[in-house]
C-alpha cells in the first residue's frame, strides 16, 4: 500500500550522475539518475551485480559526493556540501545497514548502539536508556554486553539496525542487509525495516538482490548499467 | 622451484603493493644493520692491527725474559750463551721518540741488535741484494744511524741518506738515515710508524747503558722442560721467562671484550629493527588469513605457509643488509678513528691504518642481520601455519579478534623479569659478562610482554574517565588499544627498549661522568704536573734525572710537592700500575675516592707505610680485597703488604697499587722519581698566574727536559677524553631511537591501514574526520605513554645492571648511582614529541581509502 506522499520529496535527484575516474579512463557508477522518493516510502532497488545499486546508496548516506547532477535529501542540498554540513547530515538524517554489518570488533552490543549518538554529542544517559530501549525492541537486551564477535549474523545484523535507529533518522538505507544471512535470519531483518517503516514512518531504501523484501515494498525500482529503467513501476 | 614462484606471487606482489611500509620496515632494518657492522668493522680494524703489530713485534720468541717493573742488565746475556737449551737469543729496547726540529707525534724507535735479531723478526731493507746488506751493517758500524719505514719517512719527509735530530726523555741527536724498510715484519708494527736502530746507539742515545727491556729467546729442539727450568735457575732471582703472547693476549681479551659491549649496544637498534620485521609480517599474516586458508585448501601446506613468511622476514633482512652497505661505509668512517681513540686511551695502544674488511666479521653481520630479521618473522610465521582450510568458507568479521592471553602473557613477562635477578648475580664469562646481557635481554622481552597488559588497563582504567573528560575519540581509542592486545605490543615494545636504553645510558653516563669527575677533583689534584720529557707515551718508564730532581726540591715557589714513582706491572697475566707517591703531602691536598675500607684509619695506616691502597678494578681482577697480602717484585726488591683500603680509580687499565714512598724508600728499594706534582699551599689568590710562574721558571732552568701541564688542563683533558669516548654510545642510542620511531610510525600506519574498514564505518555512522583523526592520535599517545612509562621502569632496573654488573665485569669498574633528573626530565618530553610526530604520517593516512568504499562487499 502506498502510503500518502507528502508534497516535499524526501530524496530528490535530477541528472545524478557519479563517474570513478581509473586509470585513463573512467567507470560509470550511475549515469543521469532522475528520481524522487516521497516520505514514508519503502523502495526496493533492485539490479545486477555492478548495475550502480551501492553507488546511488553512498550518496544517499552523504559518504559520496555526485560528480555531476543535483541531490538533495530531507531539504539537505548534498551536490555542494562540504565537511562538517555532511557530518551533521550523516548524524541527524540518515541510518545506514551494511551488507556485512559493520560493527565494531571492540565495543560492546550496547557501545555500538550509542556510537552515533556519543559521536553526535549527546547526552550519555540518555543516550543510554534510548540504546537499552532500541534493544529490548529487537530482543538483544540480554545480549547488550557481549562483542561482535560473539554474536550470531542475525544479531549482528540487528544491532546494526538499533544503531542505525539511535539518532532517530528520517531515512534508513540498507544496502544488501540480508546478503549475509541464512533466510529466516533475512526475513527477520527485512520484517524489522519493514516495521519500522509502517509503525515509524521511516522512509526506508533497501538495495538488494533477494525477494524477500518484494511484499513489504511501497515501490520498486529497477536499475540497469548505472541508470533507472523504470522508476515509476510500482509494486 | 614452485616454492619461488609462489613466493614471488603471494609475498613479492604483496610486498610491492604496499611498498610503503615495507620501505620503513627496510629502513629500520638498515639503519640497525649499518651501526651493528660498522661497529663491528671499527673495533676489528683496531683490533686486527694491535694483533699483527704484536705478533710482527713478537717474532718466533718462545719465551721472553724480563725483570718486572725494571731494566735487564745486560750480564745474563753471557748465561744465556752457555746454556745448552737456548738456541737462539736476541736483546731488545723500545721508546717513543719524536723529532726535535718539527713538531709531530712520537713513533716507535727499537734498538736491535741486527745480527742476532735475524732469528727472531722479519724485517729487511729496501734495494738489490748487497746494497741492502751493507746498510743494516751501517747500523753496527756507524753510531747513530737508523732505518726508517717508508710511511714514516714520507711522514718525516726525510730521505734515505739525510739527518735528522731526535728527542727523548733524555737527550737529543742527530741520526743518519742509513736506509728505508720493506713493508713486511716489524716494518708494520704501530702501523708502519717505526724506526729501528742498532742497539748500542739505542743504549747510548737513552743513556741506558748495559741495560735492556727483554730478552727473547728460543730453545733448541731438543730441549725439555727441565733444561728450562734449569736455565730459570740459574737467572737472578728477580727475572721472569714469559710467554711472548701474554701482552697480545691480555691486550686482544681487552679489545674483544670492548667490542662484545660494543656489540651489544650496536645490536640495539637491530633490536628494535626487529620489533619492526615482527610488526609488518604479522600484519601480512593477520590481514591475509584468508588468502592463507584458501591456499591451505587449495593444497598448499602448513610448511609452505610458514615458510613463505618466514622467506619474507629474511628477505627483510637481507634487504635491510643491503641497503646498510653505503650507511655502513658513512657510519664507520666516523667510528674507526672514535674507536681506536678509546682503545688507545682505555686499554692498549692501537694504531690503525684503515679499514680491513674481514670476510668474518661481514659474514657475521649477515648472519646476525639475518637471523634477528628471521627470528621476528618466527612467530608471525607460525601463526600463519595454523590458519585452517575451513577459515576460506567463514564469512570473517573483519578486525581484532579481543586479547585473551593477555594476562598469561603478563605472567611470562614477570618469569622473564624476575629470571634476570638470578642471572645477574653469576660471574661474567672470561671477562665478558654474558649473564648480565642474557638478564638485560629477558628485561626487554619482560617488559615487551607486559605492554598488552599495561594496553588493557591503562584502557580499562581510564575509559570512564576519558569519555567524560576527553570526549568519544579518547575513549574509542582506549577501547581499541585495551582489547587489540598484542599487536601494539611489539611497537610499544620497540618504544619501551629504546626508552629503556636512553634512560639507563643516561643514568650510567651520568653517573661515571659524576664519578670521573669526583676522582678527578681528588686524586688527579694538584697544580702542576711535571714529568719527564715524553713520560707519558713512554709510561713514565723514565726517571727525572737526579740533578734535575734536587733542583726541583729545592724551588721555593710556597709549594708543596708530591713526588711519584710509576712502575708498569703484572699481577699473573693482569697488567697494573704500581705507584709510590709522597702520601703524606698527596693526602694533605688531594685525597680518594674511598670504596671500601674506613678512611680516617685508612688514611692513617697509608701515611705510616704499613699497607697498600688497591683501585676497585685492581681489586676486581685479582680478588684481592681489604686484608689480603699484596705480594710483587719491583726492580728486584720483593714486595710484601697487606691491602688497607680498596678505592675508585678509572685511569688507564684501570688497576693500580699505591704506596707511600718514603716507606717504600726506607723498606725496599730507593726509587728514582717518574713525575712530581705541586700544589700550591695558599689557596686564598688566583693560582692560575702562579702556575705559570712555576712553568717558566723550570723552563728557563733544565729546558725542555721535562714535559709539564697544568693540574686543570689535565683534569680537563681526561673529562674530555671521557665525552669522546662517550660520544659513540650517543650515536647509537640515536639511531635506536630513530628506528623505535620508524617503528611507531610502521604500527600506527598499520593500525590505520588494516581498520579503514571500521574507520569508514564510523565515518558513516556520524564521526567527523577531525573525531577520527582525533581518535588515532589519542591511540599514538596512549601507545607512546604507555612505552614512556614503561621504558623509564625498565631502564632504571637496566641502570642498574650496567652499572653494577657490565661495567663491574667488564671492565672491574663501578661508580656511585647518579640519577640526571635534568638530562631526563628534558629529553623525555623530546621522545614523546618525536614518537607523536611519528604518528602523524599515520594520521595523514586515515582516508586514503574513502568512506564509500564501505559499500563494496569483498
Ligand atoms: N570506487 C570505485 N572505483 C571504481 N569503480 C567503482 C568504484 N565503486 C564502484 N565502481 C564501479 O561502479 C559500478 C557500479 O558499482 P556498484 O558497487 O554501485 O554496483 P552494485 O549494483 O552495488 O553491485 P553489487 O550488486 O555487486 O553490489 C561498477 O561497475 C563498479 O565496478
Ligand atoms: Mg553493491
Amino acid at each position: 500500500m502506498p502510503s500518502t506522499p507528502l508534497n516535499e520529496p524526501i530524496i530528490h535527484a535530477a541528472n545524478l550522475t557519479r563517474v570513478y575516474p581509473l586509470g585513463d579512463g573512467s567507470v560509470v557508477g550511475i549515469n543521469q539518475v532522475n528520481l524522487n522518493v516521497a516520505p514514508g516510502e519503502l523502495v526496493v532497488l533492485k539490479g545486477n551485480s555492478g548495475s550502480g545499486k551501492s553507488t546511488l546508496l553512498s550518496l544517499l548516506a552523504g559518504l559520496d559526493r555526485p560528480t555531476s547532477g543535483d541531490l538533495s535529501v530531507a531539504g539537505n542540498n548534498l551536490s555542494n556540501s562540504h565537511g562538517m554540513d555532511l557530518t551533521r547530515f550523516r548524524r541527524e538524517v540518515v541510518g545506514m545497514v551494511f551488507q556485512s554489518f559493520n560493527l565494531l570488533p571492540t565495543l560492546n552490543v550496547l557501545e555500538n548502539v550509542s556510537l552515533p549518538a556519543l559521536l553526535a554529542d549527546k547526552d550519555a544517559e540518555e543516550t543510554r536508556r534510548k540504546a537499552l530501549e532500541l534493544l529490548d525492541w529487537l530482543g538483544l537486551k540480554n545480549r547488550r554486553d557481549h562483542h561482535p564477535d560473539q554474536l550470531s549474523g542475525g544479531e549482528m545484523q540487528r544491532t546494526a539496525i538499533a544503531r542505525a535507529l539511535i539518532n532517530d533518522p528520517a531515512l534508513i538505507l540498507a544496502d544488501e542487509p540480508t546478503g549475509n544471512l541464512d533466510s529466516r535470519n533475512g526475513m527477520t531483518v527485512i520484517d524489522l525495516l519493514g516495521q519500522l517503516n509502517r509503525t515509524f514512518k521511516r522512509t526506508v531504501v533497501i538495495a538488494t538482490h533477494s525477494d524477500l523484501a518484494d511484499a513489504l515494498a511501497t515501490r520498486h525500482i529497477r536499475i540497469r548499467d548505472g541508470a533507472i529503467t523504470d522508476p515509476s513501476c510500482d509494486g | 622451484m614452485f616454492f619461488l614462484r609462489l613466493f614471488r606471487w603471494f609475498s613479492l606482489r604483496n610486498l610491492r603493493t604496499h611498498w610503503g611500509r615495507a620501505l620503513v620496515v627496510l629502513l629500520g632494518i638498515a639503519l640497525g644493520a649499518a651501526v651493528f657492522t660498522s661497529v663491528r668493522l671499527a673495533v676489528h680494524a683496531s683490533l686486527s692491527s694491535f694483533v699483527r703489530s704484536m705478533d710482527f713485534f713478537a717474532g718466533t720468541a718462545q719465551k721472553v725474559l724480563v725483570r718486572p717493573g725494571g731494566y735487564l742488565p745486560e750480564g745474563v746475556l753471557p748465561v744465556l750463551l752457555g746454556h745448552p737449551a737456548v738456541k737462539d737469543f736476541s736483546p731488545l729496547l723500545t721508546t717513543y721518540v719524536r723529532r726535535s726540529d718539527v713538531p709531530g707525534d712520537s713513533f716507535l724507535m727499537i734498538g736491535i741488535d741486527p745480527l742476532l735479531d735475524q732469528a727472531f723478526r722479519k724485517w729487511r731493507i729496501s734495494g738489490d741484494r748487497d746494497q741492502a746488506t751493507e746498510r743494516w751493517l751501517d747500523l753496527i758500524r756507524e753510531p747513530y744511524t737508523l732505518i726508517l719505514t717508508e710511511p714514516l719517512a714520507r711522514e718525516l719527509q726525510i730521505a734515505s741518506g739525510a739527518r735528522l735530530k731526535l728527542d727523548h726523555t733524555r737527550n737529543s741527536a742527530e741520526f743518519r738515515v742509513a736506509g728505508i724498510l720493506m713493508p713486511e715484519g716489524l716494518a708494520l708494527v704501530e702501523g708502519g710508524r717505526v724506526a729501528l736502530t742498532d742497539i748500542a746507539t739505542f743504549q747510548e742515545f737513552t743513556g741506558l747503558y748495559g741495560l735492556l727491556d727483554r730478552i727473547d729467546l728460543t730453545f733448541k729442539p731438543k730441549a725439555t722442560p727441565q733444561d728450562i727450568e734449569d736455565l730459570a735457575r740459574k737467572l737472578p732471582a728477580e727475572l721472569e721467562l714469559r710467554s711472548p703472547s701474554a701482552a697480545r693476549d691480555s691486550g686482544t681479551a681487552m679489545i674483544r671484550a670492548y667490542q662484545l659491549n660494543l656489540s651489544v649496544l650496536s645490536f640495539a637498534s637491530l633490536f628494535v629493527g626487529m620489533f619492526l620485521v615482527y610488526s609488518l609480517v604479522a600484519l601480512n599474516v593477520a590481514a591475509r588469513r584468508r588468502e592463507l586458508a584458501v591456499l591451505r585448501s587449495l593444497g598448499a601446506s602448513p610448511r609452505t605457509l610458514f615458510m613463505l613468511f618466514l622467506c619474507e622476514g629474511m628477505l627483510f633482512g637481507a634487504g635491510g643488509w643491503m641497503l646498510a652497505i653505503p650507511l655502513s661505509s658513512l657510519l664507520v668512517k666516523y667510528l674507526l678513528h672514535g674507536v681506536s681513540q678509546t682503545i688507545s686511551t682505555l686499554f692498549v695502544r692501537v694504531q690503525v691504518e684503515g679499514l680491513v674488511l674481514s670476510p668474518l666479521e661481514i659474514a657475521i653481520s649477515l648472519g646476525v642481520t639475518l637471523l634477528t630479521a628471521a627470528g621476528a618473522a618466527l612467530q608471525p610465521a607460525r601463526e600463519a601455519m595454523g590458519v585452517p582450510p575451513k577459515e576460506a568458507m567463514e564469512i570473517s568479521q573483519a578486525g581484532v579478534r579481543r586479547g585473551h592471553s593477555v594476562r598469561r602473557l603478563a605472567l611470562w613477562a614477570l618469569g622473564c623479569i624476575l629470571a634476570g635477578i638470578p642471572l645477574s648475580l653469576l660471574p661474567g664469562v672470561a671477562g665478558v659478562p654474558l649473564p648480565g646481557y642474557l638478564a638485560i635481554l629477558l628485561l626487554f622481552i619482560g617488559f615487551a610482554l607486559l605492554s598488552p597488559w599495561m594496553l588493557e588497563r591503562l584502557g580499562q582504567r581510564l575509559a570512564p574517565l576519558l569519555r567524560r573528560y576527553a570526549g568519544i575519540p579518547a575513549y574509542l581509542a582506549g577501547r581499541y588499544l585495551r582489547d587489540c592486545g598484542a599487536r601494539t605490543a611489539i611497537s610499544v615494545g620497540a618504544l619501551i627498549t629504546a626508552v629503556a636504553l636512553f634512560t639507563a645510558l643516561v643514568v650510567m653516563i651520568h653517573s661515571f661522568r659524576h664519578t670521573v669527575e669526583l676522582w678527578v677533583r681528588q686524586t688527579v689534584s694538584g697544580d702542576l704536573f711535571v714529568t719527564t720529557k715524553m713520560g707519558q707515551v713512554n709510561r713514565f718508564r723514565f726517571a727525572i734525572p737526579e740533578t734535575i730532581v734536587a733542583g726541583l726540591k729545592q724551588m721555593d715557589v710556597g709549594a708543596d710537592y708530591v713526588q711519584s714513582r710509576r712502575y708498569q706491572m703484572n699481577y699473573g697475566d693482569f697488567p697494573y700500575e704500581f705507584e709510590a707517591m709522597g702520601m703524606e703531602t698527596f693526602l694533605s691536598h688531594g685525597g680518594f675516592v674511598w670504596l671500601k675500607g674506613d678512611p680516617q684509619e685508612t688514611r692513617l695506616r697509608l701515611t705510616q707505610g704499613e699497607g697498600v691502597l688497591i683501585s676497585e678494578v685492581f681489586a676486581t681482577r685479582t680478588g684481592l680485597g681489604i686484608g689480603d697480602v699484596f705480594r710483587t717484585q719491583i726492580e728486584g726488591s720483593s714486595i710484601e703488604l697487606p691491602v688497607v683500603g680498596i678505592i675508585r680509580d678509572y685511569r688507564t687499565d684501570g688497576g693500580v697499587v699505591f704506596y707511600s714512598w718514603k716507606h717504600f724508600k726506607e723498606r725496599f728499594h730507593d726509587p728514582q722519581w717518574s713525575g712530581v706534582r705541586f700544589f700550591f699551599k695558599d689557596r686564598a689568590s688566583e693560582v692560575g698566574g702562579r702556575v705559570s710562574a712555576l712553568r717558566n721558571a723550570i723552563i728557563q732552568r733544565w729546558g725542555d727536559a721535562l714535559d709539564m701541564v697544568s693540574g686543570k688542563d689535565l683534569r680537563e683533558s681526561v673529562l674530555r677524553i671521557f665525552d669522546e669516548t662517550f660520544a659513540i654510545t650517543t650515536v647509537l642510542l640515536l639511531i635506536a631511537l630513530a628506528v623505535a620511531a620508524l617503528g611507531i610510525t610502521t604500527t600506527l600506519t598499520v593500525m590505520v591501514l588494516e581498520r579503514s574498514r571500521q574507520l569508514s564505518t564510523l565515518y558513516a555512522v556520524g564521526g567527523s574526520f577531525r573525531q577520527i583523526r582525533a581518535m588515532i592520535f589519542w591511540e599514538a599517545s596512549f601507545l607512546v605513554a604507555a612505552g614512556e612509562v614503561a621504558g623509564l621502569a625498565c631502564g632504571f632496573i637496566l641502570s642498574y645492571l650496567l652499572v653494577y654488573v657490565i661495567n663491574r665485569q667488564s671492565f672491574g669498574w663501578t661508580f656511585l648511582y647518579v640519577v640526571d633528573w635534568g638530562a631526563l626530565a628534558f629529553s623525555l618530553p623530546l621522545i614523546i614529541l618525536t614518537a607523536l610526530a611519528a604518528a602523524v604520517p599515520a594520521v595523514r593516512m586515515v582516508f586514503r581509502a574513502p568512506p564509500a568504499a564501505l559499500l563494496r562487499e569483498r
